[in-house]
């Protein structure tokens, strides 16, 4: 069984009096430790189809199922438990918060999954000590460079032993260099046997990930290997 | 997450917005001291009046008084012997209702001792008499039953009265001095303490200045103290009931004819055992005193029940309508509390945004709100509780009370219970608000 497991999955909203169709018809199967990009324009649903994934909404109709549980129906909370339990997020924007310093920052999701106060310590620093800012742990987010917050977002993310990783456009913020280290970051991970998923527009990013899904207009169009079908997405 | 993380978050979320919480502080720091001034402004009120009311017998105090005959004994009315020691006789069998009885004579007397002298009024009692008016003697002896058997002529006096015999000497020892009452020498056998307030007590020990009289006087009585019961206390002289009735009363001259012993009492005092059967014991004395009265009911009690009972009332409202308005303006300190919390999540939308991808459930975020909201009336509770004291002082300042304000345990709890209630509830809606928040919405925000 895949570890995330899509069928026929929608997903409508309501603007107003107008309703938009930003997923239609989703069937997509990520097995566990694959490395997979979700690539598409802006507009095209992949944000929305990793809100889903990221169990940070549910789909209007289809069935989802992450690590054989499903939750296309499940409550808010059972989502915040699937968060919390089985899925780490890299955003864009890092989304450290500025007022706690790294290693409180590394903390905070065992804060809500109640782990005892000692071992949440330790394996903060061990997940810090994975992306190399064991020398920063006391230092407030401001304090760090771009590549070094998106480092300390991997280790948040890293820190509950998630079975899913997502980034959403994880070097849209860092130069190139640093996005670049980010990436190998990532690389590595996937090398240590991590499920993970990225979410970008770039398709040289998108390369770095051995499995592609396009998407277009809320349909998948392109399921393979890294090698662009669609012409408008290979233009740079 | 536990409400230990909660808690450290919402001081640290506090302490790192130091100014804006404090301002948000401010209105709940007046509520708490307004609060809790206010109740120790009351509560002193409420000691003043019950040790005045202590001075003067207690609530076990009762005196028979002569009343009006109801109506239709109207033309009995002479066959009542009124009050006499014959009635007092009769009380005192009743012994398992009543602790004490004395009969009281008033004598109207001119006191001189040595060269000094004054008028004033001596009481002629049983030795019962101390204990129901909750009299004390520091030097000497009480009156006791022999004195009054024997009609000795002695005295116990009250402190003020050495002092105005015996003004060159302060402190002056007395006892063993003779006094001469309306001709008559009286050995004076015992002194009473000298009776005081509390709180003049304490100012005398401690040898502050009585801001309101000036002067060098060892014993300097406030206005409360010359007139009130603690004056009249000190003034007294007390001599055996038989003394009196023998020395002053054996002839009653109206004009030049003597119209026999006068054998009737300016006064009738008991005690009741047990204040809990309070009007059972009166019952049983009316009952007494209709035999002595020999069915006529010339005769009421003065009790001072219902004195205690418009005290305590007094109290009640004042600490009611204070308390209300003290609450009201605690109130307005937690609406305070509530339009930052909303202003806070706002500003801290993105924050919610992450902690919710992270994990954290809806309650968690109202949790969160919630306990930072709580530690804000916490803490203003607390510093609410130090800005009493000033405010306390400040109004002592600007009306001297009789009665200074008396901080009490349960009024400090409770106002600042208040204080952190207010605290809860002003959170309750921002964070209901913030626990609603969609974690999309949230991360997308900013």
């Amino acid at each position: 069984m895949a570890l995330i497991e899509l069928r026929e999955v929608t997903k409508r909203y309501k603007v107003g009096e107008q309703e938009i169709n930003a997923l239609m018809g989703i069937n997509l199967d990520i097995e566990q430790g694959e490395y997979a990009a979700i690539i598409g324009p802006s507009g095209s649903g992949k944000s929305t189809l990793m809100h889903l994934l990221g169990c940070l909404d549910t789909p209007t109709s289809g069935t989802m199922k992450i690590d054989g549980i499903d939750v296309s129906r499940a409550s808010e909370n059972r989502l915040a438990e699937m968060r919390n339990q089985k899925i780490g997020f890299v955003f864009q924007a890092f989304n450290l918060l500025n007022k706690f310093n790294v290693l409180q920052n590394v903390e905070l999701p065992m804060i809500y999954s109640s782990v005892p106060a000692k071992d949440r310590r330790q394996r903060a620093l061990d997940a810090i000590e994975r992306v190399g800012l064991s020398q920063r742990i006391h230092n407030t987010p401001l304090q760090l460079s771009g590549g070094q917050m998106q480092r300390v977002a991997i280790a948040r993310a890293l820190v509950n032993s998630p079975r899913i990783i997502f980034a959403d456009e994880p070097t849209g913020n860092l130069d190139s260099n640093t996005g670049a280290n980010i990436l190998e970051m990532f690389r590595e991970l996937s090398r240590q046997g991590s499920t993970i998923v990225l979410v970008t527009h770039d398709n040289n990013i998108a390369n770095n990930a051995p499995r592609r899904i396009e998407i277009c207009d809320g349909r998948i169009v392109h399921d393979g290997s890294s090698l662009p079908a669609s012409p408008e997405i290979a233009k740079p | 997450m536990n409400l230990w993380l909660g808690l450290l978050m919402g001081f640290k979320e506090i302490w790192a917005h130091k100014f804006r919480s404090f301002l948000t502080m401010l209105g709940v720091i007046l509520g708490v001291a307004s609060l809790l001034s206010m109740f120790s402004l009351t509560a002193g009120m409420a000691r003043g009046m019950r040790e005045y009311m202590t001075q003067v017998g207690g609530i076990e105090f009762v005196g028979v008084i002569n009343q009006e005959v109801p109506p239709h004994q109207e033309y009995l009315w002479e066959i009542s012997p009124g009050r006499t020691v014959a009635d007092a006789d009769a009380i005192s069998r009743a012994r398992a209702l009543v602790t004490y009885v004395s009969p009281v004579v008033d004598i109207n007397a001119n006191v001189v001792a040595g060269a000094e002298n004054f008028r004033g009024e001596v009481k002629g009692a049983w030795p019962d008499y101390m204990p129901i008016n909750k009299h004390i003697v520091e030097v000497g002896r009480d009156l006791c039953w022999l004195d009054v058997e024997t009609a000795q002529r002695v005295a116990v006096i009250g402190r003020s009265v050495v002092e105005k015999l015996w003004p060159e000497t302060p402190n002056y020892n007395a006892v063993g001095e003779t006094i001469v009452i309306n001709q008559r020498p009286f050995r004076v056998v015992g002194i009473f303490e000298y009776y005081e307030r509390e709180e003049d007590k304490r100012r005398r020990e401690l040898g502050l200045q009585n801001a309101a009289s000036g002067g060098g006087n060892r014993r300097r009585e406030s206005n409360f103290g010359r007139g009130g019961p603690f004056g009249r206390k000190n003034m007294q002289i007390i001599i055996p009931l038989s003394t009196a009735f023998y020395e002053f009363r054996s002839a009653n001259l109206v004009g030049k004819e003597d119209q026999g012993p006068n054998h009737k009492l300016d006064g009738l005092v008991f005690q009741v055992a047990d204040t809990s059967r309070f009007h059972e014991t009166l019952d049983r004395v009316t009952e007494i005193l209709k035999i002595t009265h020999r069915g006529i009911e010339d005769f009421g009690f003065d009790t001072r029940e219902e004195w205690f009972d418009r005290i305590e009332q007094n109290v009640k409202s004042v600490r009611a309508s204070g308390g209300l308005i003290a609450g009201i303006s605690l109130i307005v300190g937690g609406i305070g509390i509530t339009n930052i919390m909303l202003a806070s999540i706002t500003e801290r939308i993105r924050e919610i945004g992450v902690r919710r991808a992270v994990g954290a459930k809806g309650r968690d975020i109202f949790v969160q709100i919630v306990v930072e909201s709580a530690v804000i009336g916490f803490i203003g509770g607390l510093l609410g509780l130090i800005a009493s004291l000033g405010v306390m002082r400040i109004l002592v300042a600007i009306s001297p009370a009789e009665n200074a304000p008396v901080l009490e345990l349960n009024n400090v709890l409770i106002s600042f219970s208040f204080a952190v209630i207010i605290g809860v509830f002003s959170g309750l809606y921002p964070a209901w608000k913030a626990a609603r928040i969609e974690p999309i919405e949230a991360l997308r925000y900013g």
